[in-house]
């Protein structure tokens, strides 16, 4: 796997479509075997869009802050409740 | 993509409204009821804005709601060109003084908002999280719908010559287009992208749910007091609704200022200037209420409208779609699934440069116009102005399709691309 790969993107100091275009990017190099993490304030209804189209599948919970913990993964490590 | 067709034509309304004050000079502004400046203000609302918001609302309920409008290419193809042309039709009515075109308009107007009002209103029957949101845009399309009914009943009494009360129904139209359609959406809208595009705190939910319910039974307060001639509850009504105006206002200027990022891009520079007018409407309003006989002054009165319009809702419409037109080009690259490092940025769509020269442009109009309310010889001058300014506006929302266009072109030469993309997604 790519050093440049991450894991964790905290997208709540961006503005969109920051958080988006990082998660794309890290999708581009996510291993079968690997999560992405993302954090926001808000709920990513265009990146749903894609990740359905682009065969992941995601977990979404949301704190008492506001924030938006979405876990992705490749669709043959299903996890999506 | 669906809104384009929308927000393409808008801009065109406004170089429209520019060159009629252009056309008609001093005239213009010689009463609040003079025929061009009737014309220009429709042109403002039923084109410009209802154009957008239109629009807009196809794009912004999938991403908020998280379900699709049935139907929206349809909605694009018919009811656009049927709502631009019953503009246009209405704007020919007022500049003509003729009630038959207006009569012709309104049905217009209630035919593409009928059906437009009942797709959305159908859209958003599902339950979502975002169930504040969901009332907001609910409420909002009905308000639209009261207003185009009180304007059919305008309509039809000029068209029957029954002129007797007229006032109080061009108040109660007024009222429920500014307060119910374009300040309720203006303000729900406000909630969702201001923390988002701006990194602001959240607005508070307290604040939230009170400002739909003072809203609400304001509206109905205004709306009684019309019916059974009850003059208590209508200004009841109208404090209520100014007061809240000037809160969100307030509270739109202290969140901005406590932003977690200090970007001070044209978006947000454009809601800055709309929340300092509404600022300034909703003190001049309550100035007008304590004394009524400002409003029989016709540089009050008309100040008043350009505070509302031009300060308000125009700004902060054409600060959105500096956001989402470049975020639609954008997108839809991305759906064409190709790599990520083909898909230029968005911020490389429209230049912040183009946006700010136009926003300046934007307020050199306002100021203009204002200035016109004393100094008559500044009124064509003002209309000029405007004109460019939307000239600009258009060139600039353009230019993003034309950038759209290029790249997707020169996709389709090196990498094979999706071509199940429907019209509509």
């Amino acid at each position: 796997m790519s050093k440049a790969c991450v894991h964790l993107i905290d997208g709540r100091n961006m503005t969109p479509p920051e958080p988006l275009e990082r998660t794309l990017q890290a999708l581009a190099c996510l291993s079968a075997e690997f999560e992405l993490t993302l954090l926001l304030y808000c709920r990513p209804q265009p990146l749903f869009d894609i990740l359905q189209q682009s065969g992941y599948v995601w977990t979404e919970s949301i704190a008492s802050d506001g924030t938006h913990t979405i876990v992705i993964r490749h669709h043959s490590h299903e996890c999506r409740g | 993509m669906v809104p384009l067709r929308f927000f393409l034509t808008a801009p065109w309304f406004g170089v429209l409204a520019g060159l009629l004050l252009v056309w008609s000079g001093e005239d213009a502004f010689s009463s609040r009821w003079s025929l061009p400046l009737l014309a220009i203000t429709h042109l403002l609302t039923t084109g410009f804005m209802l154009q957008v918001i239109c629009g807009a609302l196809l794009q912004f309920i999938p991403v908020v709601i998280g379900s699709k409008v049935p139907y929206s290419p349809w909605l694009s193809i018919f009811i656009q060109p049927l709502l631009a042309l019953s503009a246009l039709v209405l704007t020919g009515g007022f500049a003509a003084g003729s009630p038959r075109l207006l009569v012709i308009a309104a049905s217009g107007f209630v035919l593409g908002i009928g059906i437009f009002a009942g797709v959305v209103i159908l859209a958003l029957w599902p339950r979502c999280q975002a169930r504040l949101i969901q009332w907001v845009v609910r409420c909002s399309l009905i308000s639209l719908v009261v207003t185009i009914m009180f304007g059919t009943m305008l309509a039809a009494s000029l068209f029957r010559g029954t002129h007797a009360a007229l006032n109080p129904l061009i108040s109660i139209h007024l009222i429920w287009g500014l307060a119910g359609w374009a300040l309720l959406l203006l303000v729900g809208v406000s909630w969702y992208v201001i923390p988002m595009f701006q990194l602001t705190p959240a607005y508070p939910v307290w604040f939230k749910q009170g400002f739909l319910g003072i809203s609400l039974v304001a509206l109905g307060c205004v709306s009684f007091g019309w019916a059974a001639h009850a003059t208590a509850w209508t200004a009841g009504g109208e404090s209520a609704l100014l007061i809240i105006a000037a809160l969100h206002a307030l509270l739109t200027l202290w969140l901005q200022a406590r932003r977690r990022r200090k970007i001070n891009d044209s978006t947000l520079l454009f809601f800055r200037f709309a929340m300092v007018c509404l600022l300034t409407f909703a003190l001049a309003g309550i100035l007008a209420m304590r004394f009524p006989a400002l409003m029989d002054r016709p540089d009050f009165a008309i100040g008043m409208g350009m505070l509302a319009l031009v300060g308000v809702f125009t700004s902060v419409i054409i600060g959105m779609l500096y956001k989402i037109l470049p975020f639609l080009g954008w997108l839809h690259l991305r759906l064409l699934n190709a790599p990520i490092s083909e898909v230029p940025n968005m911020k490389g769509m429209l230049a912040e440069t183009a946006m700010r020269r136009q926003l300046h442009l934007h307020l050199i109009a306002f100021a203009l116009l204002f200035a016109g309310l004393w100094l008559p010889w500044l009124v064509r001058p003002a209309g000029l102005m405007l004109a460019i300014s939307y000239t600009l506006l258009s060139w600039n929302l353009v230019s993003v399709m034309r950038y759209y266009k290029a790249f997707r072109n020169r996709l389709k030469e090196t990498i094979p691309i999706r071509t199940d993309i429907k019209h509509g997604e």
